[in-house]
C-alpha cells in the first residue's frame, strides 16, 4: 500500500523502543520485519514465532522513498522488507535485493500465476507479491446516475467540483494516459504533455487531492466520483453500500506489495521460512481475512470466509485484472511527471 | 570562556553541533550537488539546483506562499490583539482563566484539531447541518477543500503564537502614561493611538516573525482543509524528498527557504530595535 499514514510515524517510534527493549533476549533467533502498517494479522505472526520459537520484530515505514532510504543506509538491519512493484524494480537495479532461493519457499506454487514472473521483477528472482489492487473509479449511486465505463466520465460537468483524485502524480497522469489509450509509463514527452493538458480540463471540478484519507471523502459523500485503489473501495463499500467501483474500459493502473530481502541481511533463512509460512493456505485465509487486502494465493481460496470470497473489490475478476498496467520506472522522465503536476496543481 | 562555563556549556553546544551544524552544512553541500536517474546524488558541483528556483513555476508558487503567509499574520494580529487587550483589563484570576484556555489546545495533537474542522465545515458537518435546520440555506455550502478553509485553519492554528506576546507587552507597559495622558485630557482612543499602540510595538512584532515564519513552513493546514489544491514551497520541496526523489534540487530550495527566512527575522528585527528607540525616546 502507498499510504503515508501519520500515525505510522509515531507507531514506527514507538515500535523502535520496544524493539531496542526486546534486544535483552538474545537466544531466540530475530526476524526484523520492515513493512507497512497494520499489514499483518498478529495473531499469524504469533503462529510463527511459537512454531519456531524465533521473535519477530515488526517495525513499520510510511513510504516507498523512506524504506528505499533506510535500505541504502544499511539495510542489514531488516531481513525482510515489502516494497511496492516499482521500487522492487528500482532496488534491483541499484543491487539492494538479495536473491531468493525459491527452493526454500515451496509455497510458491500457490501464488496465481497472473501474479508470478511480473514485468518488474522477471523471474521472480528478488520478490513475491504479496498483496495488490487496482486504481479504478469509485462513485456514489445516490449523485452519479449514469452508468460509469470510461475515465472520460470523470471529466463530466455534472460531476463539477465533486471529484476526487489520488494525490500522486504517476497515478493521475497514468490516468490521463490510459485515458488516451497511452501506456501509463510512457516516456514519450508528447503523449504526457498531451495527457496534462487534458488534466488541466479536469482540475478545476477536482474536490480534492488526497492519498491516506480519500476513503473518508467518499465514505461521507463529501465526494461523488474519484480514483481509488480496490483495496479501499472495499473499505468505503462496507460503511457506505451507495458506492460502486469500476475498472474502466480502457484499463487501470495495478500496483502490488511484496516480500523482498535485503542484501547482508543476517537471517535470510528465516525470512524465506517466513514467506513461506505465510503462503500456506489456511495461514494465508487467516491473514489476509484480518488484514482485508486481496489475496493472490490460490490455494487459500477455500479456507476464505464466503464473504470474503465474495467481495468482488478484493476479488477483481480475470477480465479486470486483464486490462491493467503496472507503473513502470520512467528513468530520467520523473523530473518531467514532477514538474508538469507541480504546473496542474499550482494552475500555471 | 572559562572552563566552568565550558563545562555547562559543552552538552548545549555538542547538542547543536550534532543536531543542527552539521545537517544544515549536510544539507548546503547537498544542495550544491546533482542526481542521478535513480535519484541517488550525483558528486558534482552545480549551480542548477539554485537556477531552477527563478523559474516562473517555482517563483510563482514562492510567492503564492509569501502571501497567504502575510495574510495570515494580518488575520491573526486583527483578532489577537483586542483579545489580548481584553484579557489585561480583567482580574488577576480572570486572566490566567484565559491564559489558560489559549494554551490548553496546544495540549491536543496538532492534526487532530485540524482534522476537527473536517467535521465541522464538511457538507455534512455541523455548520452546514445548522444552518439548514435553522433555514438560511437550503443547499449545503462547500466550505471545505477552499483557500478560505486554509486561511481559516492557519489563523486559528497559529492565532495563541500572537496572543501570548501581545499580552506581555501589554502588561509590561507603563501604566502611569496612560493616566498622564488623561490627566492632560486626551480621550482614550487618542491615548491609545499615541501611547498603547506604540509601546505594544514589540509584542506585535514578536508574534508575526512567529506567525509569518511559521506559516511560511506550514504545509499540512494545505493538504488537509485545502484538499491539496494548492502548492505551498514546503509541499514542493517535500515532493523532493519522496515521489520526485532529487534530493539536490529539495536541498536547494530548503536554503533558500532558511535564507529568506533569516532575511525576514533580521528585518524585522530591525524595525524592532527602531520602535525600542522611539519609545525611550518618547519616555524621555
Amino acid at each position: 500500500m502507498k499510504k503515508l499514514k501519520w500515525y505510522a510515524v509515531i507507531l514506527a517510534g514507538l515500535l523502535a523502543v520496544t524493539a531496542l527493549a526486546g534486544c535483552s533476549s538474545k537466544s531466540q533467533e530475530t526476524l526484523n520485519l520492515y513493512s507497512w502498517a497494520d499489514n499483518f494479522d498478529m495473531d499469524v505472526i504469533k503462529k510463527f514465532e511459537d512454531e519456531n520459537n524465533v521473535k519477530v520484530n515488526y517495525a513499520i515505514f510510511a513510504n516507498n522513498e523512506e524504506l528505499l532510504a533506510k535500505i541504502k543506509a544499511g539495510g542489514s538491519e531488516y531481513d525482510l522488507i515489502q516494497p511496492s512493484d516499482y521500487m522492487v524494480a528500482s532496488m534491483i537495479k541499484q543491487d539492494l535485493l538479495a536473491e531468493l532461493d525459491l527452493k526454500n519457499i515451496p509455497n510458491f506454487k500457490n501464488v496465481a500465476d497472473r501474479f508470478k514472473n511480473p514485468e518488474f521483477d522477471p523471474g521472480n528472482k528478488h520478490s513475491i507479491i504479496y498483496t495488490s489492487g487496482v486504481t479504478g473509479i469509485a462513485y456514489n449511486t445516490k449523485y452519479v446516475k449514469e452508468p460509469i465505463t470510461s475515465w472520460a466520465d470523470l471529466w463530466s460537468e455534472k460531476y463539477k467540483g465533486k471529484v476526487l483524485l489520488l494525490e500522486d502524480n504517476r497515478e493521475v497522469i497514468g490516468m490521463a494516459l490510459k485515458k488516451a489509450g497511452k501506456s501509463n509509463s510512457t516516456t514519450n514527452e508528447a503523449d504526457i504533455n498531451a495527457a496534462v493538458d487534458d488534466l488541466r480540463k479536469l482540475v478545476p471540478h477536482v474536490l480534492a487531492f488526497d492519498t491516506d484519507s480519500i476513503k473518508q471523502k467518499m465514505m461521507q459523500e463529501e465526494g461523488w466520483i474519484g480514483t481509488l485503489w480496490s483495496g479501499d473501495a472495499a473499505y468505503v463499500k462496507a460503511e457506505n453500500p451507495d458506492v460502486e467501483y469500476v475498472v474502466p474500459k480502457e484499463g487501470g493502473t495495478i500496483w502490488s506489495d511484496n516480500y523482498a530481502i535485503p542484501k547482508g541481511a543476517k537471517n535470510k533463512a528465516l525470512a524465506e521460512k517466513f514467506i513461506n509460512f505465510m503462503l500456506d493456505p489456511e495461514n494465508s485465509a487467516k491473514n489476509y481475512e484480518s488484514i482485508g487486502y486481496s489475496d493472490p494465493n490460490t490455494a487459500a481460496k477455500s479456507f476464505h470466509s464466503k464473504e470474503y470470497n465474495d467481495n468482488k473489490m478484493i476479488n477483481l475478476s480475470e477480465d479486470e485484472l486483464g486490462r491493467t498496467e503496472w507503473l513502470l520506472d520512467v528513468g530520467d522522465k520523473i523530473q518531467l511527471y514532477d514538474r508538469l503536476w507541480t504546473e496542474l496543481k499550482s494552475g500555471r | 570562556m572559562n572552563k566552568r562555563s565550558f563545562g555547562v556549556l559543552a552538552p548545549v553546544v555538542l547538542w547543536l553541533s550534532f543536531f543542527m551544524v552539521i545537517p544544515m552544512l549536510a544539507v548546503i553541500f547537498v544542495s550544491f550537488m546533482q542526481r542521478d536517474n535513480l535519484g541517488n546524488i550525483v558528486w558534482t558541483f552545480s549551480l542548477d539546483n539554485y537556477a531552477r528556483f527563478f523559474e516562473p513555476l517555482y517563483l510563482g508558487i514562492y510567492w503564492d506562499t509569501i502571501w497567504l503567509s502575510v495574510l495570515t499574520t494580518v488575520f491573526c494580529l486583527l483578532l489577537s490583539y483586542p483579545l489580548a487587550y481584553y484579557m489585561t483589563t480583567l482580574g488577576p484570576k480572570a486572566q490566567k482563566f484565559w491564559l489558560i484556555g489559549i494554551t490548553v489546545p496546544f495540549w491536543i495533537n496538532f492534526l487532530i484539531r485540524t482534522y476537527a474542522w473536517i467535521i465541522l465545515l464538511r457538507t455534512q458537518g455541523v455548520v452546514n447541518s445548522l444552518l439548514m435546520d435553522i433555514g438560511l440555506i437550503s443547499e449545503p455550502l462547500q466550505m471545505l477543500y477552499t483557500q478560505g478553509a486554509v486561511l481559516l485553519g492557519m489563523v486559528y492554528t497559529f492565532i495563541p503564537y500572537m496572543v501570548l506576546p501581545i499580552y506581555v507587552s501589554l502588561e509590561q507597559m507603563d501604566k502611569r502614561l496612560l493616566e498622564a495622558s488623561s490627566d492632560l485630557g486626551a480621550s482614550r482612543w487618542r491615548s491609545f493611538w499615541h501611547i498603547t499602540l506604540p509601546q505594544t510595538k514589540s509584542g506585535m512584532m514578536t508574534g508575526s516573525v512567529l506567525v509569518f515564519v511559521t506559516t511560511t513552513g506550514m504545509f499540512v493546514v494545505a493538504d488537509i482543509l485545502g484538499g491539496a489544491k494548492s502548492q505551498m514551497i514546503s509541499n514542493i520541496i517535500q515532493n523532493q524528498f519522496l515521489g520526485a526523489r532529487d534530493w539536490p534540487f529539495g536541498s536547494a530550495l530548503s536554503v533558500i527557504f532558511v535564507i529568506s527566512s533569516l532575511v525576514i527575522i533580521g528585518l524585522f528585527n530591525r524595525a524592532l530595535r527602531s520602535s525600542y528607540d522611539s519609545s525611550k525616546e518618547a519616555k524621555a
